[in-house]
């Protein structure tokens, strides 16, 4: 069994060597190609210095290369850190200090946007666009140079399955980015899982719609190479575009798909989605945020013979529990369950009266224990405390369990219902928003004084964003041009889409802000 | 004051029209204040998957062309620049 992922990726490379391996922009690999291209990447990283356990930045719009990179880096012992390549450079910049990301895999247009300090704490970048002879040799290493390495083992190194594998950067309540954690044994905990309940073969073909900063794509890449399967990712020139999507998927006779529901739904009323089309497709997993009943059933109408699996958990603990859709109940359910534990993983419901709940209609929030859960956030032993606790059930030595802040009931059916949050985080097409990350943004900008951030109900994509801003004395501003301002804070996807003005914000009798009644106001505005 | 929607003056060149609707109902809401006539505008996270459509429907709407599905990709929607020389092409047929 495997204990470090890139074992994952020998074991198939020697099983299928000439087979594609990754297919992206009209460009592929084969297993043999990136087994190879890891192990010379990774005999250049250590050759340059990377230790054992340091972070390395991968900074790119997605290509081939991606999946080099993260094996490679895995194979120098390093852990790799998928940095947005659409989040703006000063938050780039905030996450390589903050992780103390000693080098970059980057694209060169990427690394000259970066500013003087950020690029001066950098060991070395590695540009996957520049040819050999552009280099200035010293903190500039071109692609090219991986032909000088050894191909056909990695480097040396001794890692166990606790040490780290990669650090996924998630939105913070106290306005910055934080990184979760994950080992080896935490990503494969949920790669066998799915190897087990999927039961992907080497003739599946995963699409990769997700981000590689977001965790859905550690199925897409990894559980491709457990099966030696073929990975097809999928970039903006046909995320962005429904049909050509939809093409896409079936040219390339994608078997498994795993995405947001909000892609989903695009895909449902804007391609003509249904099974004779994309005959290949015999699994659809959709996780990150609640799929709307309506929309639901008419995928799964759409698509008669397609397992469809609702999956569940926060980037801390990956998938955590787990609902194949029983088509036979759909015409009568109001919601889908987030339904029961993956194996290997345990979760329980605390109640207010700290009791774990039992029966049938109890509520709590939800915790998660198991060899799934991260060890922590980088660098924030204070959040870690916080969220990572130890397990008051276990007498026998000390272990930790997640909080993962999710309010649930147990059903009668003994599935897990999603209910809603402790706090201000949403989701909005999938990605995890905590409103606190958005208001700290808005307070920067000197000229305001107050900031709310509200949320307010989609179909499609879960939750759309409006903020409530009141100003200093004597200053104001455009909304465009504070939210010009939050694009050189926050990601795009963070940003209000409009933005309301007050001489003050309406408080509660305790002198907090009235954020229920901002609420309010702010979806009466929505709807005119 | 909210910038959903905007419908720019119909006596404003073609281009300028894309322009603004691009600009006040894309680009604001998502921080980006100003852009080149041949800019990536996918590539800038300017229009992501909702906004093809809301440009489609603009498109449709106010400048009278119909788009077909085929029409709907990178190359015709990359920037102000293809988006015009789409609708000048459909307008001539």
């Amino acid at each position: 069994m495997a204990y470090v992922l890139q074992q994952l990726l020998q074991k198939s490379a020697a099983r299928y060597p000439e087979k594609l391996a990754v297919w992206a922009r009209g460009r592929s690999i084969t297993y043999r190609e990136l087994e190879e291209r890891s192990n010379q990447l990774a005999h250049l990283l250590q050759q340059r210095g990377v230790r054992k356990g340091e972070r390395v930045g991968i900074y790119f719009p997605k290509c081939v290369e991606s999946v080099i990179a993260m094996l490679g880096v895995v194979k120098a012992g390093g852990v790799y850190v998928p940095l947005d390549p659409q989040a703006p450079t000063e938050r780039v910049g905030y996450i390589i200090g903050n992780c103390g990301i000693c080098a970059l895999i980057t694209r060169a247009d990427k690394r000259r946007a970066l500013d003087k300090a950020t690029l001066s704490s950098l060991s070395f970048s590695i540009l996957i666009d520049e040819a050999p002879q552009s280099s200035n040799g010293a903190d500039v290493i071109p692609w090219g140079m991986l032909a000088e390495y050894p191909a056909s083992h990695a480097p040396r190194v001794t890692l166990t399955e606790t040490d780290l594998a990669y650090i996924l950067y998630t939105s913070g309540s106290t306005g910055r980015p934080k990184g979760v954690m994950l080992t080896h044994q935490n990503a494969l905990t949920f790669v066998e899982w799915c190897a087990a309940e999927f039961q992907i073969t080497s003739e599946d073909r995963l699409s990769n719609h997700a981000p590689l900063h977001f965790d859905l794509s550690v199925f897409d890449v990894y559980n491709t190479l457990e099966a030696g399967a073929a990975l097809y990712m999928i970039t903006e020139d046909l995320a962005l575009f429904p049909s050509r999507l939809a093409e896409a998927i079936a040219a390339h006779g994608i078997t498994v798909w795993y995405s947001v529901p909000s892609a989903l739904i695009l895909l449902l009323l804007h391609a003509d989605l249904n099974a004779e089309r994309l005959k290949r497709l015999r699994m659809i997993l959709f996780a990150g945020e609640v799929f709307p009943m309506k929309y639901l059933r008419q995928l799964a109408e759409r698509m008669p013979g397609v397992d469809l699996y609702n999956l569940y958990g926060p980037t801390e603990t990956n998938v955590c529990t787990y609902y194949k859709v029983e088509r036979d109940r759909l015409a009568g359910m109001d919601k889908l369950p987030i339904g029961i534990a993956c194996e290997n993983t345990e979760v329980f419901a605390v109640n207010d009266q700290n009791e774990i709940v039992t029966e049938a209609g109890g509520t709590g929030e939800l915790y998660v224990r198991g060899p799934a859960v991260t060890y922590g956030y980088w660098a924030d032993a204070e959040k870690t405390r916080k969220m990572v606790v130890p397990n008051t059930n276990q007498r026998n030595f000390q272990e930790k369990v997640y909080r993962t802040g999710d309010l649930v009931q147990l059903g009668q059916d003994a599935n897990y219902y999603f209910l809603g949050r402790r706090d201000s985080m949403i989701k909005s097409r999938g990605y995890r928003i905590e409103l606190g990350e958005i208001e700290n943004a808005l307070l920067s900008h000197p000229s305001v004084k107050e900031a709310v951030a509200v949320a307010i109900p989609d179909d499609i994509v879960g939750s759309r964003i409006r903020a409530v801003v009141a100003f200093h004395d004597g200053v104001s501003l455009a909304p465009a041009e504070l939210q010009h301002y939050c694009g050189t804070q926050i990601p795009k996807y963070m940003i209000p889409e409009a933005i309301d003005f007050r001489p003050e914000l309406p408080k509660t009798s305790t002198g907090k802000i009235d954020r229920v009644q901002l609420a309010q106001d702010s979806a009466h505005l929505t709807l005119k | 004051m909210s910038t959903s929607n905007c419908v720019p003056n119909p006596h404003l060149s073609v281009k300028s029209q894309i322009r603004e609707f691009i600009l006040e109902s894309l680009a604001r809401p998502k921080g980006i204040s100003s852009f080149a006539d041949g800019a990536p505008l996918m590539e800038m996270g300017v229009i992501d998957s909702l906004g093809v459509f809301r440009l489609v429907s603009f498109l449709e709407e106010h400048l009278g062309v119909r788009v077909d599905d085929q029409e709907i990709n990178l190359d015709t929607l990359r920037s102000v620049d293809t988006i015009e020389a789409l609708v000048i092409r459909k307008r001539g047929k």
